[in-house]
């Protein structure tokens, strides 16, 4: 009927065009990441590539010495953290060493922080782990070995293949996909991380929702017996 | 069904959405009061780290803990001796009023007189417990340096310039000050020889 | 129960200090409404319930966040910390931040259903013009609390779409570079901009709230249509607002909630539509994004925007798109208000929902040929579909109104 055709037009159009927009985005497809961010292992091996690879060049500002032992998804020792942070105090975030101002020289460029990153590139982790990934010869022969990549946009990319994924030995391949695939799943769980205590919270309240309304129908179609049509 | 049936099964289902209603409204109040209670950060810099050997003998150094000031002093073997003998003078001579102004550590006579640690490091809240302004660092006794803003008999210690409460050398309070308390403690503890850790 | 309470010596005491009992038995007790309004008439309590609740989240993170451009270290702002803050160290930061998120989008879902229902049902139609143009310049305020809401955070989306929407003004023949500036308190979006955008962005849902009264007064001066569009008078055909009303008002919320929380808690983002990804890389006005579009909610009227050659025409064009909807009450002669009466009416009123996601398709997605084309038709017949109805009625026929409901 009139009512049921309007419904059934606008549940089709909310569901359909987001799909049809995502899926109309272009560039390659990115590899799939297999990451787990409630994985405490998983991040713990992640933040260990972060801190000797990653913060060579990029910083984590947001995420304090201090919030790596009070987030329960990474909670690593004092020691550890003392070690980690040397004279610098607990409160301060991860900050590379290398100034903005050393960076521009060497690679043109102040690399990106790191804090959100996962939400702020499309694919997220996926993105992450591919473009740590991407190295390859570029095969138009333009741009130079280690400023190819093939999942970053346009290919040319200023940062310098930081696990040495061009040219590896091809033993080392499963040790470098869990190595980038380790500090995605870590970059994912510092980008919002609250996530896990959300979804937590999350089931309990959808589950609380789910009695409230049942509750709330029954009491509409009780009241409503009174109305005759 | 009965009528009767029905208006019972009315009134159940009226009570239950009712008091489901207001758990949820209970329980979306908890996120909001919470949202205003200090944030993870600035509990984190709750505690402060001072080394108490940059105060040089007989100096006063003004520290923040928690956004409040906090008086350290390196108190001269001089200084210590003008602890004594004024007891009469003193609202509180054991600070035993409030739990405020005493401290676990506080276990002998002697250092329930210096109110510190190591007698000489005297750490003290620096927020006057009449209305908190911070006392003027007045240390040497007598009206020599400080003229009549002091009593005749002036231990030597704190003078709060807002309303002319008194403190002696250990910041406790002197009769006749409008200060109802000595000077508040803070918990700290020393990490190494000369490291404090406040809070 | 309401009743119960009412008999009571407190409510007694009250009552003849205040004439609470009048105003409840008038607007709730003893308010009739038609006994067949469908659930399409929920969406009038669920906006006011999240106008509700992004007040209240609004001024919660009002207490933490900073309206400053002001640079920090990693080309971040203050205003992009203070949102992280709230993100990362305020108690329960997060929860409130993205309620207030996904409470912009949800507002606009509902508000646009609620007008999708008063287009198809001819609510708009006489006696209630007035009460459609109060809701015309609700929508306005609107979209105009959602713009300043935006820049807020400070990242690329804030910036770029501050500075596209701004600079369409600057279009505006002879005064053009002065609204700019006085929108942007500048010679670009800057501080200054950010400053007054959260001044604003705390005034308009004040305004919101206070227009909104006079939306309900309206609407309780002429009361509701109904799906069948015609006039109710019949005393079996009318149902007191409580408890009828207000017990299906509350069912309806109970699902607007279970939508509403699930993806709070496990699609905050929505992919992209809710918080864009682009406004997680902070704010750099040295670098455009390669693709930027406005949040799903105005990107029908980008399209309207996009769909013309000349910048003044589109800018014309979009402001006319949403005036035009002040004036449908006088454009629709037809004497018969619901669609179900109105065969031809019908058909164009659901090409017109189907138009406007189109159109809402083509602004969010990056501009090629085809679909600038697609959009410049479906333009074309968004304006088409208000004009028609001048003529419509003429040769429209209607079916038979029934006699009651």
């Amino acid at each position: 009927m009139n009512l049921k055709r309007f419904y059934s037009i606008l549940v089709v159009a909310a569901f359909v065009l987001p799909s049809m927009a995502s899926a109309s985005e272009e560039g390659v497809e990115l590899k799939h990441a297999n990451i787990n961010v409630a994985d405490k292992e998983q991040i713990n091996r992640g933040l260990d590539v972060f801190t000797n690879i990653c913060m060579g060049c990029h910083s984590a500002k947001y995420v304090t010495y201090k919030d790596l032992m009070d987030y329960p998804e990474i909670g690593i020792s004092r020691e550890k953290v003392d070690q980690l942070r040397n004279d610098k105090p607990l409160t301060a975030g991860l900050i590379t060493d290398l100034s903005p101002e050393d960076a521009t020289v060497s690679y043109g460029k102040v690399p990106p922080d790191l804090s959100v990153i996962a939400n702020a590139r499309r694919g997220g982790a996926n993105y992450i782990y591919s473009v740590l990934t991407g190295f390859e010869h570029d095969p138009n022969g333009k741009i130079p070995d280690g400023n190819y990549n093939k999942y970053f946009p346009g290919n040319r990319i200023a940062m310098p293949d930081p696990l040495g994924y061009l040219d590896h030995d091809p033993a080392e391949t499963a040790n470098l996909e869990k190595q980038a695939q380790d500090v995605a799943a870590f970059l994912t769980f510092i980008s919002d991380p609250h996530q896990n205590q959300r979804r937590a919270i999350g089931v309990y309240v959808m589950g609380f929702l789910l009695v409230l309304t049942l509750v709330l129908y029954l009491l509409k179609r009780e009241v409503w017996k009174d109305v005759k049509h | 069904m009965t009528d009767q049936a029905d208006q019972s099964r009315r009134n159940f289902l009226y009570v239950a959405a009712g008091g489901l209603g207001a758990v949820a409204a209970g329980a979306a109040v908890v996120p909001f009061v919470a949202s205003m209670l200090p944030a993870a950060d600035t509990l984190a810099a709750s505690k402060t780290e001072f080394d108490v050997g940059t105060v040089a003998a007989g100096q006063l150094v003004v520290i923040q803990w928690q956004g409040k000031p906090v008086f350290v002093t390196n108190r001269t073997p001089e200084f210590l001796k003008e602890v004594d003998g004024h007891d009469d003078m003193l609202k509180d001579p054991d600070s035993r009023h409030i739990p405020e102004v005493s401290a676990a550590w506080m276990d002998t006579p002697e250092k329930r007189k210096y109110r510190s640690i190591k007698p000489e490091y005297l750490v003290v809240v620096a927020s006057c417990t009449h209305l908190g302004c911070i006392p003027l660092y007045k240390p040497t006794a007598g009206r020599k340096d400080w003229g009549d803003s002091v009593p005749e008999n002036w231990p030597g210690g704190w003078h709060c310039p807002c309303h002319g409460s008194l403190y002696d050398i250990s910041a406790r309070v002197i009769k006749g000050s409008p200060a109802p308390d000595n000077l508040h403690l803070m918990p700290y503890k020393y990490l190494t020889e000369t490291k404090v850790l406040i809070g | 129960m309401l009743q119960k309470m009412m008999q009571t010596r407190l409510f007694g005491w009250v009552d003849e200090r205040l004439g609470l009992g009048d105003i409840i038995r008038s607007q709730m007790t003893e308010y009739p409404v038609p006994k067949n309004l469908n659930y399409m008439w929920n969406f009038g309590s669920l906006a006011l319930l999240v106008l509700t609740l992004q007040i209240l989240t609004g001024i919660f993170l009002a207490m933490y966040y900073k309206p400053s451009a002001e640079l920090t270290y990693g080309h971040y702002t203050v205003a992009f910390d203070s949102v992280e803050r709230i993100m990362r160290d305020v108690n329960f930061g997060w929860l409130i931040r993205y309620m207030h998120a996904v409470g912009a989008s949800a507002f606009f879902v509902v508000v646009y259903m609620h007008i999708g229902r008063g287009l198809y049902y001819g609510s708009y139609k006489g006696p209630r013009e007035l009460l459609w143009i109060i809701g015309v310049v609700i929508l306005l305020i609107m979209q105009g609390a959602a713009f300043f809401g935006y820049l807020l955070p400070w990242g690329q989306m804030s910036f770029w779409g501050a500075t596209v929407i701004t600079n369409l003004f600057g279009a505006v023949p002879v005064i053009g570079d002065f609204l700019s500036q006085l929108l942007r308190g500048g010679f670009s979006v800057g501080d200054p901009t950010l400053n007054r955008f959260f001044s604003l962005h705390y005034l308009f849902p004040l305004l919101l709230a206070a227009i909104v009264g006079g939306h309900i007064h309206a609407l309780h001066t002429v009361h509701s249509n109904n799906p069948e569009g015609i006039d109710v008078h019949k005393e079996s055909e009318l149902i007191n607002f409580h408890p009828y009303y207000t017990v299906k008002d509350a069912f309806g919320v109970g699902i607007f909630l279970l939508f509403y929380c699930y993806v709070i808690f496990f699609h905050p983002q929505m992919n992209g539509f809710f918080i864009e990804v682009d406004n997680y890389v902070p704010a750099n006005n040295l670098q455009t994004p390669p693709h930027i579009a406005p949040v799903w909610y105005l990107t029908p009227w980008y399209t309207i925007l996009r769909s013309f050659e000349s910048k003044l025409l589109g800018v014309i064009a979009m402001g006319a798109s949403l005036a035009i909807l002040f004036v449908l009450p006088f454009l629709d002669r037809s004497k018969v208000r619901s669609a179900r009466y109105r065969p031809v009416y019908r058909q164009m009123v659901i090409l017109f929902f189907i138009d406007v996601i189109t159109l809402g398709y083509c602004g969010h997605s990056a501009p090629t040929p085809a679909l600038k084309l697609v959009g410049q038709i479906a333009t074309a017949y968004y304006f088409l579909f208000f004009v028609s109805l001048l003529f419509v009625h003429k040769f429209e026929k209607t079916k038979p109104l029934p006699e009651g409901i």
